[in-house]
């Protein structure tokens, strides 16, 4: 017994100490991330890590540069003959890298089903306003929409699928083959996902050979990972401290900007205490959103103005929602009829405390730290405040997108086009229009918004609507998110990082 | 013997429906629609309505429960609604991974456990007693999570001894290739499993020498180990032979339930050092709201615990004669 102890604690001992470099596959690319994919179908992806590998082992019709510009990818070139009509021109000999070719058969049959509801793919909301999809032949495929709708464009990078293979019942969620520059080669579900490079891309084989996305959900372990070497590139979401100190850190490189989403906080205008657009005024001159943003966000997100991101083309400085002024907001609330008339310390009218809930939910420290901020901010204006913090499947599905909210922080991710952060969630009735927030002057510069493809006429529309949503606050945008990207220095490609953290910037297409 | 063994393994079964009620019950309290979870925010209420028909959570519970029960018996644990794929075929690939954490964290524990235990025992009231206990005390209080961060700090980013994440061949075949002739693999093996297995060991170390320490000071007193001194017998003979064996008793029935505490620590351990196990896996699951993985999962969990504590029991009768197992 006392041999097996000690042979088997100097085993034990050896295994922890003795250093033993373990070089890494030198021509590999490992990139971590937060989560693993759900599916590789990029119909049905819903994570950001399915969307991102779906984006290297298909393409789309598009590609959407770094700049969020719309250029051809699988098509070569597209015309509106009229405002709902785009027919698309693919390239010609395109394939699959399993070498079976590509057609306009396969892009209407990758569009068809999207729009199918009984297909229940994730984004199917933003694809509705297309009545059908028709191959024309083998190499011309024509959209034919229901209205004028300006943002299909930049959603047309979805990836095209096979569709002799899926009719065959090729499980694409689990093995897909697709059109673009990589291919998968083994997935250990939640582990990692390694791709190799696919030579029959239309533009030729990526500079990277392999690509493994590895897996880490905690933010801190995933930054130590990348540290000790065992990562080449990591992205948002990071934590603050880690942004910090890997972006003082110069054996890194990195890439910090404006990301593609926003944090914000819904006001749910049906509630009885918050109806009048005053009120949402008076509470919004509540919201601190400097010491937010520096101190809880250390600097990572901006401050926002209005609902347009500064990213956006549609942006314009002069759009202002109100500014943080403790003392205009008990004024405001006075005025309104508010005010602490038994001398409690809170605010009241009728007999009646000042009460609100602010909710968030618990998976983001950050929120929760924003909303513990907001409630001590509201405590000192005389606001009974309740913090309420659940997670998410509770605090969205049961509890915000029903509309029993009050005051709710969130976000919007995504939001390549005005349109996806406006029309669903501000219109009447809009399909996500939580707070039932309804005026017939903002339905119909949205809607005229999206009908046109002239850019200024679309711009105009949009800085016209913000500036209203910016007084009557059905939604207050808190801060607009940033996107950081970095990555070790020694990698032999160019790194090209893009706000939707999409992984072709890293494998050598910089556009 | 053999027939305490069937009748321990036939209450499974009775135990395992329990588990399976009980879960489905917790998860029809529970707030949270997967159909709305898996669409996302930009869902129509009519697309989620939908996809609740589509997957069948629009029947009534009794329904439900009858399927899943039905699907049980035919070795069908559903589809998981998430990751596309059989809830078995997901647990079997990721069960090996989650074992071998545990089996590794537990011998470490013990032997640490043990180690300490015994010096501390032996050398009562000294420094050596002193900073065991303060060791002790600190790996029962230290967060595991907090740990794990540290240790990858230390051992990763630091030193850059060891991986920082993931795992490296499973054991079981590293342990083969090493037998014959690949030493290597065992290595790149033992590397990766390093930090996790330290990290989820701590706090059950610190227990166990405890336990051990407190133990081993009462029989230490006992007339035996006295009478075994005065015949002249080796100090380490007596510890370990006379005073050991009697003291292990009541340490290997926690060491047992520890056992279930590894596991149930291994959720956290697994997510900081991205080791590919159900720890990982069951998180997620449970943020999604995807039902039946979840129910696969705790019923594995069960069956697991269950069956260690089967063992737990045999071994008992093996050490001390004078336990009938009936």
């Amino acid at each position: 017994m006392n041999k097996f102890l000690i042979t088997a604690s100097a085993i034990a001992l050896m295994a922890f100490a003795a250093p033993l470099a373990v070089a890494q596959d030198a021509d590999t690319l490992v990139i971590g991330t937060d989560v693993d994919a759900g599916t590789l179908d990029p119909r049905l992806t819903r994570d950001t890590t399915a969307s991102r590998t779906a984006d290297l082992i298909y393409a789309g019709l598009v590609h959407i540069t770094p700049t969020l510009e719309v250029v051809p990818d699988l098509a070569e070139s597209w015309e509106n003959p009229d405002p709902t009509t785009f027919i698309f021109k693919l390239r010609p000999d395109l394939t699959f890298s399993d070498g079976s070719p590509l057609t306009a058969e396969d892009v209407a049959f990758t569009y068809s089903t999207i729009i199918d509801p009984d297909f229940n793919a994730p984004q199917r909301a933003l694809y509705t306003p297309i009545a059908s999809v028709e191959a024309v032949d083998p190499q011309t495929v024509k959209f034919t929409l229901s209205a004028p709708y300006a943002p299909l464009l930049t959603y047309m990078d979805i990836g095209i699928v096979p569709k002799a293979l899926v009719e065959g019942g090729h499980d694409l969620a689990l093995q897909p083959i697709g059109a673009g520059p990589m291919k998968l080669v083994s997935w250990n579900r939640g582990s990692e996902i390694v791709l190799e490079a696919n030579d029959t891309y239309w533009r030729g084989a990526p500079e990277i050979e392999n690509v493994t996305v590895r897996i880490i959900g905690d933010n801190s372990a995933r930054a130590q990972a990348f540290e000790a070497g065992d990562l080449d590139v990591i992205q948002s979401p990071l934590s603050p401290q880690d942004i910090e100190r890997l972006a003082n850190d110069d054996r890194f490189g990195n890439a910090i900007m404006a990301g593609l989403g926003v944090n914000y906080i819904n006001f749910n205008t049906k509630d009885p205490l918050l109806t009048d657009p005053k009120m949402r005024q008076a509470f919004s001159m509540l919201i601190d959103q400097e010491t937010i943003v520096n101190d809880i966000y250390k600097g990572v997100d901006q401050v926002a103005h209005s609902i347009i991101l500064p990213s956006s083309w549609a942006y314009s400085d002069a759009i202002s929602q109100p500014t943080f002024d403790l003392e205009g907001a008990v004024a405001l609330f006075n005025e309104l009829g508010w005010t602490d008339s038994n001398g409690d310390g809170f605010l009241d009218k009728d007999g009646q405390d000042l009460a609100v809930t602010l909710a968030t939910h618990s998976e983001d420290p950050n929120r929760v730290q924003t909303i513990e901020y907001m409630q001590a901010i509201f405590e000192m204006a005389g606001v009974k405040a309740t913090a309420q913090i659940t997670d998410w499947p509770s605090f969205s599905t049961n509890y915000v997108q029903q509309g029993q909210h009050q005051i709710a922080l969130l976000g919007w991710l995504n939001i390549v086009d005005p349109d996806r952060l406006m029309f669903a969630q501000l219109t009447t009735d809009g399909s996500t229009n939580w707070g039932g927030y309804s005026n017939p002057q903002v339905d119909a510069l949205l809607q005229e918004a999206r009908s046109t493809l002239d850019q200024p006429a679309r711009a105009e529309a949009y800085q016209q609507a913000a500036t209203i949503l910016a007084e009557e606050l059905p939604y207050f945008i808190v801060s607009a998110q940033g996107y950081q990207l970095f990555y070790a220095k020694d990698l032999p490609v160019e790194v090209q990082a893009t706000p939707r953290g999409n992984f072709r910037g890293l494998i050598g297409f910089t556009d | 013997m053999f027939a305490y063994v069937v009748r321990r393994l036939l209450l499974l079964v009775p135990m395992a429906i329990g588990m399976v009620v009980v879960t489905f019950g917790l998860l029809l309290i529970i707030p949270g629609d997967p159909a709305a979870v898996l669409l996302g925010q930009d869902a129509t209420p009519e697309a989620i309505a939908n996809l609740r028909g589509a997957l069948g959570l629009d029947d009534p519970w009794y329904v439900r429960l009858w399927d899943y029960f039905a699907g049980l018996l035919q070795g069908d644990m559903g589809r998981s609604i998430f990751l596309n794929q059989a809830v078995s075929q997901i647990i079997m690939g990721r069960l090996g991974a989650t074992i071998e954490l545990a089996v590794v964290a537990l011998i470490i524990a013990t032997l640490i456990g043990l180690t300490l235990g015994i010096v501390a025992a032996m050398r009562q009231g000294s420094l050596v007693d002193t900073l065991t206990m303060l060791f002790a005390q600190l790996g029962v209080s230290m967060p595991v999570y907090w740990l794990g961060l540290l240790l990858m700090l230390l051992f990763a980013v630091q030193l850059g001894w060891l991986p920082a994440i993931g795992r490296g061949p499973p054991m079981i075949d590293a342990i083969g290739a090493a037998l014959t002739g690949r030493p290597g693999v065992l290595w790149d093996s033992l590397r990766h499993i390093a930090l996790p297995a330290l990290a989820l060991a701590a706090s059950s170390a610190a227990i166990i020498s405890r336990l051990v320490r407190a133990s081993m000071l009462e029989v230490l007193r006992e007339d035996f180990v006295r009478t075994a001194y005065a015949k002249g017998l080796r100090r380490g003979r007596v510890v370990v032979r006379h005073a050991l064996r009697n003291a292990l008793l009541p340490v290997l029935s926690v060491i047992g339930l520890r056992f279930g505490a590894l596991l149930g620590g291994a959720v956290i351990t697994e997510s900081i050092f991205a080791w590919p196990g159900l720890g990982q896996l069951t998180i997620a699951a449970i943020s999604q709201r995807d039902l039946p993985l979840i129910q696969g999962l705790v019923l594995t969990f069960a069956i697991i615990f269950a069956l260690v504590n089967l063992v737990v029991d045999l071994l008992y009768a093996a050490v001390d004669p004078r336990i009938r197992l009936r």
